[in-house]
């Protein structure tokens, strides 16, 4: 009934076309650049509004987020444990599964990483980051693993799943960091420094650039890979079209399975860095919104390997631009705040169809509110 | 607004379309089109697919414009620019792709975008609507159920009452009965009589010509985007010859069964039960296909069919029994089906077809995880373009582009594609569900190729259908299901319509075995 506007440029013999909802969640990056542009433009109307010059705003943004070594080199370490959540959630989103744990997941693996780095401690470096690592990746794996069984097996809605795990990451950390692992001589909850012999070194000093972010351009290779490999494409297939998928003899379990724990052992590493990289010690919010952001750039990247590189640079540029453009001009970072809330917002108009199934599939999983249907 | 049918004065005739043409880039497709809808009738558009029927369905309802010509609507000249501004004047376009808000009720749909409906919605008013013209015109359309929950025919009714709700004066419907059932069908058909009979003139586009005769006065044939036979009385008219006036080519109705030489038994089904959730399951089935052999399974739809094809296709779960394909069981696995060479047509070509992914990627889909066309687990894309390009060409799939999307394919297209990845290699056992279900006679005519040359090649063949000349058409055997257990069983030959619908009933006496 709304079609006036698809009028005039459809073709004859009109295709019976097929439903691809299942990719429609993937591409598009065209309208995901239109969701940008509308955040920047509607980002400075409200400056306009709150009296600060727009153009002053953005200017002190761009050179905070790339004018000099040190807002590059943050931008960067910003940017990359967004872009290896990304990739991470890029796989799983492929596969059709909306994962939203990748949070719960990070805190996981910095949990994960700081325990494998206490028992490493008196290792050799090489022995004791690799394994610091692979703490991390297991242990976020292991924090998506029941989700990923129960989709599997049950089919429990993995949204409602990995959010409730996020949930019990923020309680198990909140407990852990009070209790067994305080320090004794701690006020606040937090953990002992992060075990030196498996600190990530900075890499341009006088920058927050560290190692991380050669992480992030291994995943980003990794991911590459992936998406043209072909069990990638299998994956994809079977995010496509789960029918069709099985009947070539894909095992859907498999696929849930696997392509839910890459994710959670990407987020994994994701905590590692964190604790290794940047913070050097577990606090309560080691996580930030590194997860749920680590989302949107998935989401914002249509899940493809250049997408969401450019969704958590820009991501990175404007956590890091914002900030410098507090210090510089002395306008509040919550601007920043805001243009980032108007992308997931732009985005998530953009998925208005999808949100809304999704939400009556989560409804239709309490048969008490699906009776409302009638 | 005028919302009473047949109350509007109709003065003058009711559409009148004189020497539309359209062209679409380098593809003529109008030219010239004269054509009259008169008052009180059903008229029906027929045409292969690529006609120019729903192009020109669409410069009617105001979607598109013509390129040259003119049209006048109940005597006034008409050139709507757009769908709502030929809504307004009283055209309503019911199109393929139905265009109801799946996630709203029927009440919401009705209001929305309604000309001239209050900016807050009204629950009460807008349900008490629905049930007034639902009770009009005696169908159950439910006011207040979600339009995703209804099943495919109702949500036709709904938007066929929406369009008259709003006010219609003239409707048209683009090939509304190519996915119902024979028995929605006639409800459809019911439906369009009551219209005709308040005075609302239909323009009914098809190519489904038998049930034409029941439902239209005249019909109006395309081809090429040009009229052959404008306005044609459909009673007087020898449907063969419309057949022929639509494609220009006789021999594809009259099925040429050719002669196939029965081999030894490829496929044994043997004490086979699914059990499903979604539908009936089927219940200790026993048959036998050779090479060579086509098996026709009929029955009314969702008596087991849908549970047998994945079955015999490795993808059910069985609850007991074998599917045994040249001695090897693949009963639960589709991979070992594939292995054994048991080819799948799907039903339903959304569930078929990967419809985002590339015509190659489509074409080549069987060989995932083969190993082929790969390098050090990565695809190959130019070898997978190369091989699938070859696969199109011997299939016939239009546009033989392979990168095109498989969604942007016509219907018969699709299907072709689907056999080009199933049929690469001759199968030792065909399960072809629906194989030519709402295609054009050319594509149906290809894919009932299809499955001859697969029995031809050796291969046994499971031709499973609710459309009984489907059946009549390529099986040597039938046997019929009815809530999931067979209840008759016998040669092509002795197939009547009175034994057909007292097994397809379930009025026959289960038969437990039968083989043949």
């Amino acid at each position: 009934m709304a079609d006036t506007f698809l009028g005039g440029d459809v073709g004859d013999a009109p295709p019976e076309p097929l439903e691809d909802e299942g990719r429609r969640l993937t591409t598009s990056l065209s309208t995901s650049c239109l969701a940008v542009l509308i955040a920047v433009v509607l980002g400075g109307l409200i400056m306009l509004m709150s009296g600060e010059n727009p153009l002053t705003a953005y200017t002190a943004m761009v050179d905070g987020a790339f004018g000099s070594k040190f807002a590059l080199g943050e931008t960067l370490s910003r940017a990359a444990p967004l872009a290896i959540v990304g990739y991470g959630t890029a796989v799983a989103l492929r596969a059709g599964l909306i994962t939203i744990g990748a949070q719960g997941q990070v805190v996981a693996g910095a949990i994960g990483a700081l325990v494998t780095a206490q028992f490493f401690e008196s290792a050799p470096s090489a022995v004791a980051i690799p394994a610091a690592a692979l703490g991390g990746a297991l242990f976020g794996m292991a924090w998506v693993l029941i989700p990923a069984l129960l989709r599997a097996h049950f089919s429990v809605n993995e949204i409602l799943s990995t959010l409730l795990f996020t949930e019990f990451a923020a309680l198990l950390i909140e407990y852990l960091l009070n209790n067994p692992l305080k320090p004794p001589t701690a006020i606040t909850p937090q953990s002992d420094p992060y075990p030196d012999n498996g600190i990530l070194g900075l890499v341009i000093d006088g920058t927050r650039f560290h190692v991380g972010v050669f992480v992030a351009v291994a995943i980003g290779l990794l991911f590459v890979w992936w998406v043209r490999s072909d069990r990638g494409f299998s994956y994809d297939l079977y995010g496509e079209n789960p029918n069709l998928a099985q009947s070539l003899g894909i095992s859907g379990n498999r696929v849930i399975v696997n392509s839910l724990l890459i994710s959670g052992a990407t987020a994994g590493l994701v905590g590692w860095i964190q604790a290794a990289g940047l913070l050097q010690r577990v606090y309560v919010e080691i996580a930030s919104d590194i997860g749920f952001f680590g989302l949107v750039v998935a989401f914002l990247g249509g899940a493809t390997p250049g997408g969401v590189l450019v969704a958590a640079l820009l991501f990175g540029a404007l956590q890091s631009g914002g900030l410098a453009m507090q210090s510089s001009e002395g306008i509040p970072a919550s601007l920043s705040d805001i243009i980032q809330a108007l992308l997931l917002l732009g985005f998530s108009i953009r998925y208005a169809p999808q949100i809304i199934r999704l939400t009556r599939g989560v409804m239709a999983n309490f048969t008490l509110i699906g009776k409302r249907r009638k | 607004m005028t919302s009473e049918p047949g109350a509007d004065p109709a003065t003058g005739t009711p559409l009148s379309v004189r020497g539309v043409s359209r062209r679409f880039g380098s593809v003529q497709a109008l030219a010239n089109v004269e054509f009259t809808l008169e008052a009180g009738e059903i008229h029906a558009l027929v045409g292969e697919n690529g006609a120019g029927k729903s192009t020109l369905a669409k410069i009617v309802a105001g979607s598109i414009r013509s390129d040259s010509g003119s049209m006048s609507l109940f005597g006034q000249p008409y050139r709507p620019t757009s769908r709502r501004e030929g809504a307004a004047a009283g055209v309503a376009h019911v199109r393929q792709q139905l265009s109801l808000v799946r996630g709203l009720t029927v009440a919401q749909n009705l209001q929305l975008g309604r000309p001239g409906a209050p900016a807050i919605f009204n629950a009460a008013s807008a349900r008490a609507e629905v049930e007034r013209w639902s009770d009009e015109f005696s169908l159950s359309v439910p006011a207040e159920t979600l339009v995703d929950d209804m099943p495919l025919a109702v949500r036709q009714q709904a938007e066929i009452l929406i369009a008259v709700a709003w006010g219609a004066r003239l409707l048209i419907l683009d090939e509304p009965s190519s996915a119902l059932g024979p028995l929605e069908t006639r409800a459809l058909i019911a439906l369009c009589h009551r219209l005709r009979s308040e005075g609302t003139p239909i323009l009914y586009i098809s190519h489904r010509l038998p049930e034409l005769a029941e439902l239209a006065d005249r019909l109006t044939v395309l081809r090429s985007g040009r009229v052959i036979v404008e306005g044609a009385d459909v009673r007087a008219a020898d449907l063969r010859e419309v057949a022929t006036l639509m494609i220009g080519d006789v021999s594809l109705l009259e099925v040429n069964r050719p002669e196939i030489e029965r081999g030894t038994s490829r496929l044994t089904v043997n004490d086979l039960s699914v059990s499903s959730t979604q539908e009936i399951g089927c219940h200790g089935l026993n048959f036998e296909v050779a090479g060579g052999e086509i098996l026709g399974v009929v029955g009314i739809a969702g008596n087991g069919q849908d549970s047998l094809a994945k079955a015999l296709t490795g993808q059910a779960k069985l609850a007991s029994g074998h599917v045994v394909v040249d001695g090897e069981d693949i009963s639960g696995s589709a991979r070992q089906a594939i292995a054994a060479g048991v080819a799948h047509l799907h039903e339903d070509r959304s569930t078929g077809l990967a419809a985002a992914f590339s015509v190659a990627d489509n074409a080549t889909a069987r060989h995932v995880r083969s190993g082929r066309f790969t390098r050090f687990g990565v695809r190959l894309a130019d070898k997978i373009a190369r091989h699938a390009g070859e696969l199109v060409e011997r299939f016939q799939v239009r546009p033989p582009d392979p990168a095109a999307r498989a969604s942007s394919l016509s219907g018969g297209n699709q299907q072709k594609l689907m056999a080009a990845r199933e049929l690469e290699k001759n199968p030792t056992v065909l399960v072809a569900h629906g194989p030519t279900k709402g295609l054009d006679p050319e594509a149906a005519k290809a894919m009932r190729d299809r499955c001859f040359a697969a029995a031809q090649a050796g291969g046994a063949v499971v031709v499973i259908s609710a459309d009984l000349d489907e059946v009549s058409d390529l099986a040597h055997r039938v046997v019929v299901l009815y809530r999931g257990r067979v209840t008759d069983a016998f040669p092509i030959e002795d197939m009547t319509s009175e034994r057909l619908g007292a097994a397809m009933a379930g009025l026959t006496e289960t038969m437990g075995a039968t083989s043949g």
